[in-house]
C-alpha cells in the first residue's frame, strides 16, 4: 500500500495510486469517513445539528485530511477531534 | 460449537438465552472497560476469545510493546488463549480506524510475516490472522496464495471467514468459496466466522456491514467445516444487531441438522 493510497483515503488527493480500481478506492474514503464521523457525532450530536449536513460534512472531511491519529482506541478519536478544533482555532 | 460476536447493545439482554457455546470481543473496547459483562458470560461456562481491529499488521506503524501488554493482561484476565486480528492495515504509520488491503506481493509476505512473528513472540503465543474482505488491491499472486505463505512464514493460526471469500469472489472473480477452502491448510484454523453483507450501490460493490443473515451457501460451507474438520463457527452481526429470537434463529442455522 503506497503513500498515494493513503492520501486518497484521507482526501488530500483525488489521485487514483496506480493499479487501484476507482469504485474501491471512493468506498474506502467513505468508510473511514462515516468512521470518524459516527465517532465524532457520538459524543457531539449537537455540533451536526447546529452545523447542518454541508458544513458537517466539509468538518469532518478536513478533520480526516489532516489526521495523524496514533491510538488503538478508536474512542479516542474524541479527544483527536478536541485537539483538532483547538489546532483550528489557534 | 457456535458462538457470537458479542456486542454491547446486548449488555441488558438475558444471555443465558443466546444460544451460543462462546463469545467473541474486540479487546480495544475492553482494555480500559469494566469487564463485568464479561466476567459473568464466562461464569456462565462460556469462553470469551479476543479478535482485535487495531493491530495494523499490514501498516508500518510500531507494534507497541504496551498495547502487546495490555492484550496479555485481558487474556490472562479472561482465561483465554484465542487471539487474532485482520491480514490487512488499519492505517499506514497512522490509525484511520478501518481494514485495508495488503497488496498480494511475496515483498509484502516477508514484510507482515515478521510483524506477525513480533507479535507472537511479545505475547509468547500463536495468534491467528483473518482473511478480509478488500474493495480494491494490488498484487501478483491470488489472495489464497497470499494468505497460505504469510501463515506458513509466520508460523500462526487462520480465523477463515467465510463470508469475507464470498464477498470478495462476488466483487472481483477469482476463487470461489469451495476453491478458496480448499487452498487454505485447515490445520491452521482456529475457528470459522460467518456474518452477512448488503450490495452498496454507490459504490458497485458488495460491502462487508455484518448487518444481515448469513447467506445459505456460506453457512452450508460452515456446517460442513464443522462436521467434517470439528472448526467452531461463530457469527458476527455488529451493525443493525436484531432482537436476540433472530439471533438465535440465526445461530439454529449453523448447527448441524439433525438426522434423528
Amino acid at each position: 500500500m503506497s503513500e498515494a493510497f493513503h492520501d486518497y483515503v484521507r482526501g488530500r488527493s483525488d489521485d487514483i495510486p496506480p493499479g487501484y480500481a476507482e469504485p474501491g478506492m471512493r468506498a474506502y474514503r467513505h468508510l473511514v469517513y462515516l468512521g470518524a464521523s459516527q465517532m465524532v457525532e457520538a459524543h457531539f450530536p449537537a455540533v451536526r445539528q447546529e452545523l447542518g449536513e454541508d458544513a458537517w460534512r466539509t468538518l469532518i472531511e478536513d478533520f480526516v485530511r489532516q489526521s495523524q491519529w496514533t491510538s488503538h482506541f478508536y474512542g479516542d478519536l474524541k479527544d483527536e477531534f478536541l485537539a483538532y478544533l483547538a489546532r483550528q482555532s489557534a | 460449537m457456535t458462538g457470537l460476536g458479542y456486542r454491547r447493545e446486548m449488555s441488558d439482554w438475558d444471555l443465558s438465552a443466546v444460544m451460543a457455546d462462546f463469545f467473541e470481543v474486540a479487546p480495544e473496547n475492553w482494555i480500559h472497560r469494566d469487564r463485568d459483562p464479561l466476567h459473568r458470560l464466562i461464569s456462565s461456562g462460556r469462553a470469551v476469545h479476543l479478535h482485535g481491529v487495531s493491530l495494523n499488521l499490514g501498516g508500518s506503524s510500531t507494534l507497541e510493546p504496551a498495547f502487546l501488554q495490555s492484550l496479555r493482561e485481558l487474556m490472562t484476565d479472561l482465561n483465554t488463549t484465542f487471539y487474532s486480528d485482520h491480514l490487512a492495515a488499519s492505517g499506514d504509520a497512522h490509525q484511520l480506524y478501518d481494514l485495508f488491503p495488503i497488496p498480494f506481493t511475496q515483498a509484502e509476505v516477508l514484510r507482515v510475516s515478521d510483524r506477525i512473528k513480533q507479535v507472537q513472540d511479545a505475547l509468547g503465543q500463536r495468534v491467528s490472522v483473518e482473511n478480509t474482505t478488500w474493495y480494491t488491491n494490488v498484487g501478483d499472486m491470488t489472495e489464497a496464495d497470499f494468505l497460505s505463505c504469510v501463515v506458513e512464514r509466520a508460523d500462526c493460526g487462520i480465523l477463515l471467514d467465510l463470508n469475507n471469500i464470498a464477498v470478495n469472489h462476488k466483487n472481483h472473480g477469482g476463487h470461489d468459496l469451495a476453491s478458496f477452502v480448499a487452498h487454505i491448510d485447515l490445520s491452521r484454523v482456529s475457528y470459522l466466522h460467518v456474518a452477512g453483507h448488503e450490495f452498496d450501490d454507490r459504490f458497485g460493490l458488495y460491502i462487508d456491514t455484518h448487518s444481515q443473515p448469513v447467506e445459505p451457501e456460506t453457512a452450508a460451507m460452515a456446517r460442513h467445516l464443522h462436521q467434517a474438520h470439528g472448526l467452531p463457527i461463530l457469527l458476527e452481526w455488529d451493525n443493525d444487531v436484531p432482537t436476540l429470537d433472530t439471533l438465535n434463529r440465526e445461530l439454529a442455522c449453523l448447527k448441524p441438522f439433525m438426522t434423528t
